[in-house]
């Protein structure tokens, strides 16, 4: 494998990785698969234009410098799922999971329409950080400075959370209450707390998925999450439901298929590129139903 | 069905009382919510603009025309409702949705009911006889048609010998611009198509696809890109991020500068269109009707994508005058004697096996320094044949 394709593989498959993680760490705490995580991507990335249905983008916040705008972004993705958190999820806590993604699906199409009513259904520029797409030598390779900064800002993140998970009080409540909810409960873990913490951090993730997004692309989109919000749910199922590392492990695998099988099958193949990718997704499902790294809290217990 | 004849009767025998003979109903069965909304409107402003100019000059047949609209809510169950819900309102004629996806389902209607349809600006063959029936109609040019006209022109004018084609496979208008680029040049003289490559309109990186461009030995001449918005314009960034400067073709979706902030400083991207929208045109006609449209609703069009709404009403009055009745048959037989009916947006042909344009004259628009300019017109030498239409 050439160096070249290590770093594509990687840089796709970090950006899934942290949208798998954003799912992964919702359903940890209260077994909810949050369809609306791709809309949260979309509003975050909409958030650096100002509002208008002019085909012509504006940039908002997004002209801010650099220092300022990343931090503002992560709050406002984090703000918004603890606001979805607080309105929709909280009042529907003792609904079954089914009822509860029914009402995830609900807040997303709320979500793209309210975007489609304040922007407009045109893709609109923004240009944020063009000099990011430069190309940098390293060995053999040729590699974007965004893809650099995307693996080097995935490690970073993966480390800090790990960090977090591990170390602090709020990260010990979260893993408790992603091991046996009511017992944490029962424990004296706050579940508002534990359960706006992972909102909160859910959508922080989310708008760094977005930041790489719109460096990566240029385009905003009302429609731009949904792709994303897909493969991340598609590879907690398979990394197994409730496991962070293994949501994480998984986005990684997926986003590196992807890539190599893009730069691997021959010409009149590659249209179907996904169809293999799915494919080995049903072959992973077949011989491991639970997932590649299912926590032992998922297995039912009698 | 029974249902459906009792219900056609019972319009019958309340239609007349209700209807004054005056008034002739052109029905808008489009998207005015939903994403498609921002591309249906601004030709169905078009087509109204031309409704308006009709009805000042004295209507058509000694009649005023009439609008009468139903919302798609960019949704294909939708716009079969939508297209009964014009029908119930006395619609004699139905305009449908951009999309042929979008469209189809409510110019079904209209071919059930004899009546001609006309898309808003679909480029797909199926926009007409070979999907909907007899009656339907587009007035833009085919996708192949513009990938042919790159295909030449690119040849011709800027000694393209070497193509590379890069293919986002999400919808049939992108297969088309392939197919027509793919068909055409080949034949031309010393010119070669050295790779290919696919990609998905919301892939989040084409990293992969640009590396096999890089691996090239040679950088090809130019490089056909058979996608629309946002695919392409998140492809362009990433193209020209890497280093690859190549001439960059493409169909008309990505016309309008209203992207470009995505690529800052963009060079050699070339566009065919039917009419500039930037005020450039050779034609007194295309700029009169911009003006038109800016006075109507405040900006100029944001991409050539308005004309052909405008186009399509012009045609049809032209085919209702000559056939001096709006009934289905009549005005079609009438549209398909058109062989190069001049237009504001140049000449149209339809004939009893295609109700689209095989060929087309094209202006080429060729952005430099992030700014969008008109720089040539271009016609390809031969139709697109139908076969080529059919086989995507």
């Amino acid at each position: 494998m050439s160096l070249q394709l290590l770093f594509d593989a990687l840089a796709l498959g970090g950006i899934y990785a942290i949208a798998a993680l954003g799912i992964a760490l919702i359903f940890g705490v209260m077994r909810l698969v949050n369809f609306a995580h791709g809309q949260f991507i979309a509003c975050a990335v909409f958030a650096l234009i100002v509002p208008s249905t002019d085909a012509l983008a504006v940039l908002g916040l997004g002209a801010l410098p650099a220092p300022v705008l990343v931090p503002l972004i992560l709050l406002i993705g984090a703000g918004l799922a603890v606001a979805a958190e607080a309105l929709v999820f909280r009042p529907m806590r003792n609904a079954s999971p089914v009822a509860l993604m029914v009402g995830s699906f609900a807040l997303g199409v709320a979500l793209q329409n309210l975007l489609l009513v304040l922007y407009g259904g045109r893709p609109k520029a923004v240009s944020l950080w063009a000099e990011l797409g430069q190309p940098v030598q390293v060995a053999t390779a040729s590699v974007p400075l965004l893809q650099l900064i995307v693996i080097a800002a995935v490690a970073v993140i993966l480390a800090g959370l790990a960090l977090m998970l591990r170390k602090s009080r709020l990260g010990l409540e979260m893993r408790a209450a992603a091991e046996d909810f009511t017992m944490a409960r029962m424990l004296g873990v706050r579940s508002n707390r534990v359960i706006s913490g992972a909102f909160a951090l859910s959508g922080a993730l989310a708008a760094v998925v977005a930041l790489v997004l719109v460096a990566q692309t240029g385009v905003a989109d009302v429609r731009m999450g949904g792709q994303i919000m897909l493969v991340a749910f598609i590879a907690t199922v398979v990394g197994g439901m409730g496991s962070l590392s293994g949501g994480v492990a998984a986005g990684l695998g997926i986003g590196a298929a992807s890539a190599l099988l893009q730069a691997g099958l021959p010409a009149d193949a590659r249209p179907f590129r996904d169809a293999f990718l799915y494919g080995g997704v049903i072959l992973v499902l077949l011989f491991r139903p639970q997932g590649l790294f299912a926590p032992v809290g998922a297995k039912p217990r009698v | 069905m029974k249902r459906l004849a009792s219900h056609v009767v019972a319009l019958t025998l309340l239609a007349p009382p209700v209807l004054a003979q005056e008034d002739l109903t052109v029905g808008f069965a489009i998207a005015k919510s939903g994403w498609m909304e921002a591309y249906d409107t601004p030709a169905a402003t078009a087509a109204m603009i031309r409704i308006e100019e009709i009805n000042a000059a004295g209507g058509l047949l000694g009649r005023q025309i009439k609008v009468v609209e139903a919302d798609t809510r960019t949704d294909r169950a939708e716009s079969a409702k939508a297209g009964l819900d014009v029908l119930d309102q006395g619609a004699e004629m139905m305009v449908v949705s951009c999309d042929y996806d979008f469209g189809a389902p409510a110019a079904l209607v209209a071919e059930g009911e004899g009546m001609n349809s006309f898309f808003l600006c679909a480029e797909d063959v199926k926009a007409g006889i070979q999907g909907v029936g007899p009656n339907s109609f587009s007035s833009s040019v085919l996708a192949p048609v513009q990938g042919a006209t790159m295909a030449e022109w690119a040849h011709a004018k800027r000694e393209a010998r070497t193509a590379y084609v890069l293919e986002d496979t999400f919808i049939e208008y992108n297969k088309g611009i392939c197919t027509g680029f793919n068909w055409m040049f080949p034949q031309l003289d010393g010119a070669q198509i050295v790779g290919s490559d696919t990609f998905k309109n919301d892939d989040a990186s084409i990293a992969s696809q640009i590396t096999r461009i890089k691996e090239l030995p040679e950088q090809p001449d130019v490089i056909m890109l058979c996608s629309f918005m946002p695919g392409a314009a998140a492809a362009v960034r990433q193209l020209r991020a890497a280093g690859i400067n190549s001439l960059i073709l493409n169909g008309s979706a990505v016309d309008g500068s209203y992207w470009l902030e995505a690529t800052p400083d963009l060079s050699g991207f070339v566009v065919p269109v039917q009419g500039s929208i930037y005020g450039d045109d050779p034609r007194p006609e295309v700029e009169a009707f911009n003006k038109a449209y800016e006075a109507k609703t405040g900006s100029r069009p944001a991409s050539q994508y308005a004309y052909p709404g405008y186009v399509l009403i012009d045609l049809w009055a032209k085919a209702v005058e000559r056939a001096g009745t709006v009934e289905g048959a009549a005005v079609t037989a009438e549209l398909e004697k058109m062989r190069d009916e001049p237009t504001a947006f140049g000449p149209r042909t339809f004939t009893s096996e295609l109700h689209h344009q095989n060929t087309a004259l094209m202006q080429i628009i060729e952005i430099t320094g992030g700014k969008p300019a008109r720089v040539d017109e271009w016609r390809i030498s031969q139709p697109v044949p139908l076969d080529v239409l059919m086989k995507k």
